[in-house]
This record gives C-alpha cells, sequence and structure tokens, in this order.
C-alpha cells in the first residue's frame, strides 16, 4: 500500500507503569504484591450532565448500558483513596521524579507548575469515575533513524483497575492496581508506516526502561495507536499483546478504512436510509429457525427487524479478512447483549428461514430493491437497544468510517470494535490537591539522569566486547542490573553479560525460577567474584539455588563449600597431586575441585 | 488572583480570565484559556487551559510575550431539569441549606459553585421527577461548620411551612454538622405528620461515582411516600451503592470523616433502609404518618449559652468556672466511661466534684454523657459516680453528648431552669431509649 499516497496519519501513545513504591497519591503499595482481598464494593456511576448541552457519545453509551461495577479491595495495595473513600494525599515525589527524568530523557518543556487535573473516565474503571493526570512534559522529541519524531506531551497518571470479569451487566474490577504511577508519551502524528510506528514504540519503550524506573512484566507497558487515512476517521486501537504484530494490524486497519469508505461511497450514490426498528414477531410464531425459536420461548421474547434502504449486497461487502460491514453491525447490536444479528445478505436458508416468513417480513418492513434487513432475537428490551446500536452504526456507513475505540485481535491480526472514541474526554482541575510548583533542585538532578542511548551503546560496547551479546543486553531487562553490577563491583562485563543473557535463560528453560534471585543476590554474587572468593564456575552454582539477598548468597557459598581455593592453597594442592605431567595433574585437579579452582591460575602454578 | 505584576499585564492587554490567548516563552508558545488563579501556590504563575483540556502552569520571565486571541465565551452553564407538575405524583419539599450536595464544580475552571436553583440541583437525577413533585426553598447556602442555631431555628420555620402541603421534606444539608441540625428538629419540630428527611453527600457532585445521587433518590423516595413521621438522616448505609439507612435523628452520628457511609446510628437501630428503587424496609419502632392531622407546633426557642466540655486525663475543671464566669445557663459533660470525671486525684487541683457543685449552685444545668458515645451513663456503681451525681449532674442516660447539648440548648429556650432540669433525662424525640438491644453495637 501507498501510505503516503492514503494519507496515512499515525501517532502513539505509550502507557509505561513505574516501579516506584508507593501508588500515585496514596501510600498504597504500588509493586503489586501477591494480596488478599479483604472487600467488595458495589457501585453505579453515570455520565456527569455535560456543559453547554455537549453530549459525549461514549459517555452515553456506557450510562445506556447500565452496567454494575463491583470492586475487589486488598489488604496492602488499596485503601479508601482507591475506592473514592478519601481525598488524594500529597503527589509521589518519586514519580514525579521517574517523570521528569523521562521528560528530560526526550528533551522535553517543563511547566512552572503542575496542575494536577480530574479525566473523565465512563467504563467504571475508577471508582472515582475520574482520573488523576497532570501534564509533566510539552514538546519534546525522539531521535529515531536520521530525523526527529515530535514527542508532544508526556503525563504522569493513574493506572486504571484490572478487570476481574466483564459482561453485559456487570464488570468486575480488581483495584490492586489502581493508581500505580503510570507515565503517558504521546508523539506527533508523524508516523510514516506501520512498520515505523512498531520501531518509534520500540524505541520509546527503550528509552523508558533505560531510566531504570519502570515495572517490568505483562501489561507493564502498553501502547495505544492513533490510526487514519484521508476520508477515513481517526481510531484508538488499544491492547496490543505483542510490539512483533502491530504492523500487520495496522495494515489491517488501513485496509478496514479503505473498504468503508468505498462502502460509504456506494451508500451515498444509492441515498441509503435507515429505518427504525419493526416488531416482527408475530411472523415467526411457526418457524423452523432455531435461535429465533429459542427466543420466543420465553414469555418476553421477541423478534425485531430493520429495514436498511439501499444497504443490499453492502452488509456482506468484505471490509479485513472474514469481516463484513454486517459484522461492524453486530458488534454494536452485541454491546446491548444481543448474540448477533442475522441480515439479508447471509444464506438466510442455512438458519432454516421459509420463503413466505421472508417474503411476509419484507413487505412488513416495505423493502423494495436494493434494500437489506437486519433481524435481532431475544428479550424484547434488548431486541430494542440492540437495533438502536445497530442502527446507528448502519447509518454511520452512510457517513463514513466511526471514530472509535479499537481492540486487537491477535489471532486474525484484526482489530474489532470496543467503544465509540470519547470525544475530548472532560478535564477539570483536581480540587483536592494544591497545585504543585516545580522543585528545580528537582529538576535539575531528573536531567542529568536522563538517558542517552548512544552513550549507553557506547558503554556496553566498551564494558562487553561481543556484538551480538551487546545487542542483547541494549534490549534486555537485564540492562539496568548489569550497569548497577559493573558500577557497582567492578566486574568485567564480558563475564556479567553472558551470566545474565545467557545462563539465566537456560536456567529459565530448565525450570528453574530465577526471577526469584534478587538484585542484592547478584551483586553480592558478582562482587565476591571480583574480589577473588569464588571462581567463575562457581557463580552458576550459586544461581542454581536461587538466592533471594545477599544473605542467601552467603549461604550458598558457605553450604556448597564454594570458596575458591587459590594462592599457597593452591600451590599445595599441586603439589600434592599424584598425577602424571602436567595436564595430568591440572586435570587431576579440576576434576576434584572444579567448582573452587580458577583454570588459568592453575594452569600457572603447575610445573 | 494573580500577583499585582500579572494583574497589570494582563490588564494592559485587555486580558481576563476566560479569553483564549497565547503565551511564548522562549521558543515555545502555548495556546489556550486564560483561567482564574487558584488561591494556592505561587501568584505569579499564568495557568492555561490548552486545548487538550490540560492546563499548565506558566511563569512569564525577560522575552515572554503574551497576547490576546479570543474574548471569553459565554459564561458557563449547569444543567438544569424542567419543573412539570404532574397530577399522580406526591408532593415534596426541598429544604435546600448548602453543602457539598448543592455544590458543583465548573468543569472549566475547577470553582465550586453553588447550584441555586432546583431545576439545576435536580438536573443530577433527572430520573428523580418520576418520585414526585418538587418545589424548593432555600433558607441559607451555607457550609454546615457555618451553621448556627438561628440558622436551625429558620429551618425549622421553613420546614413546618413546607409540611403543610407535602407529604414530606428533604432538607439538603453539608455532612458535617448534619447530626446537630437533626437533633434540632427533632426538638423543635413537635407534632410533625410526614417524613423530614436530611440528606447530604460525602463526595462532591461533579464525578460519576458521587454519593449525592443514590442518597437524593433514596431521601426522595421517603420522603415521597414514606410512612414514618419522624426526623432523621437518609445517608449510605455501607460504601457500596445499594441502599441508605434513615436513622432518627437524636440517634444518628458522623462517625468517618470522609466515607460515603459516615452517618451510623448510635444506641439505636436504622429506622428503615431504602434503596433507589424506592424499596422501603422498616425496621426500627418508629411514628408513623397520623391520619387526624396532629397540629404541628414549631417550638424554636434555644439558649446559645450551653456548652459541651470534654473531661480527658489532667484537664483543667477551672473550664467549669470559665462557664459560670460567662453566665453560662447549662453545661454538657462528655466523661469517660459510665460518666466519670476526676473526684479525687493525687493533686487535687484536678478534682471536678467542686467545681460542678459550684456550677450547679449557680444555677447552671449540668448533665453528664459519656465519650465511649456507646452505652448508657450510670449514677450508681461506682462510689465517685455516686459522689458526681450527688453534686448535682443529671446523669443522661444513653443519650449522645452533641444531642444532649443541643436539647439542653432547646429545654432552657423554651422552659424554666428547673423544668429544664427535669426534663433532659427524660425522652422527648426518641433521644432516650428505656432498654438497649444486645444488637445495637
Amino acid at each position: 500500500m501507498d501510505y503516503e499516497k492514503l494519507g496515512f496519519m499515525c501517532g502513539l501513545e505509550i502507557h509505561q507503569r513505574l516501579a516506584t513504591e508507593h501508588k500515585l497519591f496514596c501510600s498504597c503499595d504500588a509493586l503489586l504484591p501477591d494480596d488478599i482481598s479483604i472487600a467488595e464494593i458495589d457501585r453505579r456511576q453515570r455520565a456527569v450532565a455535560g456543559e453547554l448541552g455537549r453530549v459525549d457519545l461514549s459517555a452515553a453509551f456506557e450510562t445506556m448500558r447500565g452496567r454494575k461495577f463491583v470492586y475487589n479491595v486488598f489488604r496492602n495495595t488499596s485503601c479508601l483513596v482507591e475506592v473514592d473513600e478519601e481525598p488524594p494525599h500529597e503527589l509521589n515525589a518519586e514519580a514525579l521524579f521517574a517523570a521528569l527524568q523521562m521528560g528530560a530523557s526526550f528533551g522535553c518543556w517543563v511547566p512552572a507548575e503542575f496542575e494536577p487535573m480530574r479525566k473523565e473516565v465512563v467504563d467504571g474503571s475508577d471508582p472515582s469515575a475520574f482520573q488523576r493526570t497532570l501534564l509533566v512534559g510539552h514538546g519534546g522529541h525522539l531521535d529515531f533513524d536520521g530525523r526527529q519524531i515530535g514527542i508532544s506531551s508526556i503525563f504522569l497518571e493513574e493506572e486504571s483497575s484490572g478487570i476481574e470479569h466483564s459482561d453485559n451487566r456487570l464488570v468486575i474490577y480488581n483495584v490492586d492496581r489502581l493508581a500505580i504511577p503510570l507515565v503517558e508519551i504521546d508523539t506527533e502524528p508523524e508516523i510514516r508506516e506501520p512498520e515505523e510506528a512498531k520501531e518509534v514504540a520500540r524505541r520509546i519503550g527503550l528509552v523508558l526502561r533505560l531510566t531504570g524506573k519502570v515495572q517490568r512484566g505483562i501489561g507493564s507497558i502498553r501502547q495505544d495507536v492513533n490510526v487514519s487515512i484521508r476520508e477515513g476517521a481517526r481510531v484508538e486501537i488499544k491492547g496490543f499483546q505483542e510490539l512483533e504484530t502491530m504492523d500487520k494490524i495496522i495494515e489491517n486497519e488501513v485496509r478496514r478504512q479503505v473498504s468503508l469508505i468505498e462502502i460509504k461511497k456506494e451508500l451515498q450514490k444509492r441515498d441509503a436510509r435507515v429505518h427504525p426498528p419493526l416488531d416482527a414477531t408475530a411472523l415467526f410464531g411457526e418457524t423452523k429457525v432455531k435461535i429465533l425459536r429459542k427466543a420466543l420461548e420465553d414469555v418476553s421474547g421477541a423478534v425485531m427487524a430493520s429495514r436498511l434502504q439501499g444497504y443490499g449486497g453492502l452488509l456482506g461487502r468484505e471490509v479485513n479478512p472474514g469481516r463484513r460491514l454486517g459484522s461492524e453491525i453486530s458488534d454494536y447490536a452485541k454491546l446491548a447483549g444481543a448474540g448477533g444479528i442475522i441480515h439479508s445478505d447471509e444464506d438466510l436458508g442455512a438458519y432454516g428461514f421459509q420463503k413466505e416468513e421472508l417474503d411476509e417480513l419484507r413487505r412488513m418492513l416495505g423493502m423494495k430493491e436494493n434494500d437489506a434487513f437486519i433481524i435481532v432475537a431475544g428479550d424484547r428490551e434488548m431486541c430494542g437497544g440492540a437495533l438502536a446500536f445497530a442502527n446507528a452504526r448502519a447509518q454511520q456507513a452512510a457517513l463514513g468510517v466511526p471514530n472509535e475505540t479499537r481492540g486487537v485481535n491477535s489471532q486474525m491480526l484484526i482489530t474489532t470494535f470496543l467503544r465509540p472514541l470519547p470525544g475530548g474526554a472532560r478535564m477539570y482541575p483536581e480540587t483536592d490537591v494544591r497545585p504543585i510548583p516545580l522543585d528545580r533542585e528537582m529538576h535539575e538532578k531528573a536531567s542529568k539522569q536522563a538517558v542517552d542511548v548512544g552513550k549507553v551503546v557506547r558503554m556496553l560496547g566498551g564494558e562487553i566486547k561481543n556484538k551480538q551479546l551487546e545487542e542483547q543486553m541494549l534490549w534486555s531487562p537485564y540492562l539496568g542490573l548489569f550497569t548497577r553490577i559493573v558500577d557497582e563491583t567492578g566486574a568485567p562485563g564480558g563475564v556479567v553479560a553472558p551470566v545474565l543473557l545467557d545462563k539465566m535463560t537456560q536456567m529459565r528453560r530448565a525450570g528453574k525460577n530465577v526471577d526469584a534471585i534478587g538484585d542484592e543476590a547478584m551483586l553480592k554474587i558478582f562482587g565476591e567474584y571480583t574480589k577473588g572468593r569464588i571462581t567463575k564456575t562457581a557463580i552458576e552454582e550459586i544461581l542454581k539455588q536461587t538466592p533471594r539477598d545477599a544473605k542467601a548468597v552467603e549461604k550458598a557459598i558457605k553450604t556448597g563449600r564454594l570458596e575458591r581455593i587459590r594462592g599457597k592453597a593452591l600451590e599445595k594442592l599441586a603439589k600434592e597431586s599424584k598425577g602424571e605431567g602436567r595436564d595430568e595433574k591440572i586435570r587431576e585437579i579440576m576434576s576434584r575441585h572444579r567448582l573452587n579452582v580458577d583454570g588459568d591460575e592453575l594452569s600457572g602454578l603447575v610445573k | 488572583m494573580y500577583s499585582r505584576e500579572v494583574e497589570a499585564l494582563l490588564s494592559k492587554k485587555g486580558i481576563a480570565p476566560g479569553d483564549a490567548i497565547r503565551v511564548s516563552i522562549g521558543s515555545k508558545k502555548f495556546e489556550g484559556t486564560l483561567l482564574p488563579r487558584p488561591e494556592f501556590g505561587d501568584q505569579g504563575v499564568l495557568v492555561l487551559k490548552l486545548k487538550n483540556g490540560y492546563n499548565v502552569g506558566l511563569k512569564l520571565g525577560a522575552g515572554s510575550k503574551i497576547e490576546k486571541l479570543e474574548h471569553a465565551k459565554e459564561s458557563f452553564a449547569f444543567p438544569r431539569v424542567k419543573l412539570e407538575k404532574r397530577e399522580n405524583l406526591p408532593d415534596v419539599a426541598i429544604v435546600a441549606t448548602g453543602g457539598t450536595i448543592e455544590s458543583k464544580v465548573d468543569y472549566m475552571t475547577g470553582g465550586v459553585h453553588m447550584l441555586v436553583e432546583p431545576e439545576e440541583l435536580l438536573a443530577q437525577v433527572p430520573e428523580i421527577l418520576d418520585i414526585a413533585n418538587f418545589k424548593l426553598v432555600s433558607p441559607m447556602r451555607i457550609a454546615s461548620e457555618d451553621m448556627l442555631y438561628q440558622d436551625w431555628q429558620s429551618i425549622a420555620r421553613a420546614t413546618a411551612k413546607a409540611l403543610s402541603d407535602s407529604h414530606g421534606v428533604i432538607i439538603t444539608h453539608g455532612t458535617d454538622t448534619m447530626h446537630y441540625t437533626a437533633a434540632a428538629l427533632s426538638f423543635m419540630l413537635n407534632g410533625i405528620n410526614g417524613p423530614v428527611v436530611l440528606t447530604g453527600a460525602q463526595r462532591s457532585g461533579d464525578r460519576g461515582s458521587s454519593d449525592a445521587y443514590m442518597n437524593l433518590l433514596c431521601a426522595a423516595h421517603l420522603a415521597a411516600k414514606g410512612n414514618v413521621a419522624e426526623v432523621g438522616v437518609c445517608m449510605h448505609a455501607s460504601s457500596s451503592d445499594n441502599y441508605c439507612n434513615f436513622i432518627r435523628g437524636t440517634k444518628v452520628r458522623k462517625m468517618h470523616t470522609t466515607k460515603r457511609d459516615a452517618f451510623r446510628p448510635i444506641n439505636g437501630t436504622p429506622i428503615a433502609r431504602i434503596d433507589a428503587g424506592g424499596n422501603i424496609e422498616y425496621m426500627g419502632e418508629h411514628r408513623r404518618v397520623q391520619n387526624g392531622k396532629e397540629k404541628l407546633r414549631v417550638e424554636s426557642g434555644y439558649e446559645p449559652k450551653v456548652a459541651l466540655v470534654k473531661f480527658y486525663p489532667n484537664s483543667d475543671p477551672e473550664i467549669v468556672d470559665f462557664y459560670i464566669g460567662k453566665r453560662y445557663k447549662g453545661i454538657i459533660i462528655e466523661g469517660t466511661g459510665m460518666g466519670h470525671v476526676a473526684v479525687s486525684p493525687s493533686d487535687e487541683r484536678y478534682s471536678w466534684l467542686g467545681h460542678i457543685k459550684r456550677a450547679v449552685d449557680a444555677g447552671v444545668v449540668v448533665g453528664m454523657t459519656s465519650q465511649t458515645l456507646n452505652g448508657r451513663v450510670n449514677a450508681n456503681v461506682y462510689r465517685n459516680l455516686r459522689l458526681i451525681s450527688g453534686a448535682g449532674a443529671i446523669y443522661c442516660e444513653d443519650m449522645l453528648p452533641e444531642v444532649a447539648l443541643v436539647k439542653l440548648g432547646w429545654l432552657l429556650g423554651n422552659h424554666k431552669r428547673a423544668e429544664a432540669a427535669k426534663m433532659l433525662n427524660r425522652n422527648i424525640a426518641g433521644e432516650i431509649t428505656e432498654r438497649t438491644e444486645v444488637d445495637w453495637f
């Protein structure tokens, strides 16, 4: 595809959880330890009436669904602040520092005073119905492939709750995750093609990771992609499971928009219109269509249908692999609780429809040539809601691509409808906390710690001296630890890197819980190695014990008798060896003291 | 207000808050709406609302530029509902007195405003219009910590007037002193024949999670059809949006600074629980709506020279002399346990006994309550209790200290001293129960 010709516009929003001790506005544990659920709270939320009569479709949508929200509350990771029962405390200075450091890494401008805001949240993911957020940086850039990609803004905000369960009536959220400090980095829409989006996301992720202030693991970084093409519409894609397929998914989204624009043109040519839904229950009293029969078993069961004037043949038009316009309309109906829709571009015989009942239906709807219909069956009230949503989507097809928030189907590599795109979320000041003046000293210190990727690359070159390992280490989650080990213990990078990159992977594959090994344990191991107290071979032996801390390392050395035999003791060993000749002597000693003897030292001693 | 320098610069350029402006600081340019300066922080920092909705604080320096782009658009208007009289619905009056429930944030500036029209207050929960026909009176709009007894008097009069042509009355009120007002109304309104329901909000109504919505709905259901002729508080029963409790005005207390279920019954049970759908479950004994309408009398007299004094280890009993000197007519002591104050401490200057006796001799009514709140005081179990009551302190049974204070002020405002003293520990408005049920605590 020629993206330039299509008017491809693409920008990223990278959300990165910070590894701070506490949450953003309270002292709850932010590092997500295993926690005990201690209470369940049920809440209803409503879209707060909009100012100036503006109706936010997304908010109205959620209110219409009228879902109940239940919050699981935890012992250490949540307090009254999370469940909107107590005003926020002071802003977490550790988080602000990390955000400033990140801002400095992208050369951002910093306000003289931070103004904490409330951003309205309508999906219940925050018990207070808003998210606290502040702008901490503005107008920076990312050096990318010889040019600069603009970083429009950096925000410091609260993470949302985790979803435990979700259906059309009820959502259960876990508030342990809620309000963990999160940094959002927004790029300008300057990305030229899908492949580039992937690379820019990777690069921003690297810069954030190099600050050493971020959480690792699944869900700790999320990328939202904003995509549009000329005549299309801005669509926000959320929930990429991995970066690897991001370009393919964006590509398919562009294809979808291209198809929808073609459909729009055709519908406009046909002067297409959507008619209000009618009750068709009476027509299907004797039907053989299983889905309808099942729906009508219930006393409140109904069959309702809408006439889509001028839509004939277009509902079956493919917009993405395996997806038709009909599927897009069906997505909306599903949100009201419908199992889906039946439309006239499908093989209706396969459902079991009789010609007579279809003729009756067409007559009732007043259908003409080129028209289509959609049917929903089930509870009467649900049918009404489902067709209202479905009709709205059908109508939108004649106007073009709808502004939507879309999710990701990782198997099909396509985007899927989540909800209408919120129209500029309502934001207003968080009046429970005071504006926060920029602390010059903190800003200076954070700026000094700004990440310089080039410098890191040079450092790795100097330490590791192995191109492949250097590249691997640059992207490895162990980079921060690697730097600490090299800086604090003086251990040679050429020894540390293979242990962190290869040995750990091997052990993980062998089923060892290497994630249990604490940073302090690592520092101790390489510290002892640098001091000459243990050998290189003993390092792996200690790691096998997955020590949590320095004390556990000490214990592993003692109980495993891993102390290095060197100097005089080694000389004595060499003298006493019964081996014939130099090589056999070395072999004999090594076979008995493989973990305790440094091969180089030994071969220097044995004459 | 911005600092004098900034104000001068703004007025020179003809810029006022609400105007769209452009600020240039070095090479950076910011466009947005100028906001009023918050009270806190550096008054020299401009607060600008950017197009993405975020506010930022900008400090002008040498070489900074500021220009006006557009004059302020129409001022902010809160949404309103349309009030139409519907024949088949009961009449409910709202007496609006202020508090969080009536304040609303201007989303643009963050300024907090009072909702002054019923159409604005009810717009928070439009479905409330299906419950009753509403009329609204507003004797005052104040934060509840600013309430004085004169305010209780005007609320009492407004409520009595409203009750004459409504089934029930809702009083919207700040939560901090809601239980004082509830107690005052319980005594001042004699012979009411419908529900008088105080309600409020612990979380402001700018957010979709405010407790105001359910509190208002439950209060409306109760005021519209509740078979209860008492004054009480209707607020969340738990942290969940499941139902509200309606708790007698003399047995309710705010027991938490911030939680939505802060109001708890003390030495009693709720009268009823109400859900937002209008289901009312009556739980405790209560006065029902009477057929032959009893004449409602407002006894709003009040003697403000009454004090609530807390005893604690080493507390100086001369506080009692201070009030005697100030010609106070009544003192309620919040004693420890069953109603103790120090009687024979090693340093006798800390004994309250003589001081209490002096007060009683000077004509001050002295009542004894307990800082445990839960349970009943007793004048007999220990020798010290007998000495204190012997000195003339009146033991107030299971009455809450704040309720005893309000009651004493009301008694002294409407009755002679001797009669007031006699009535202090006799039940008038449900403030004293004869028996304490085992599951009340």
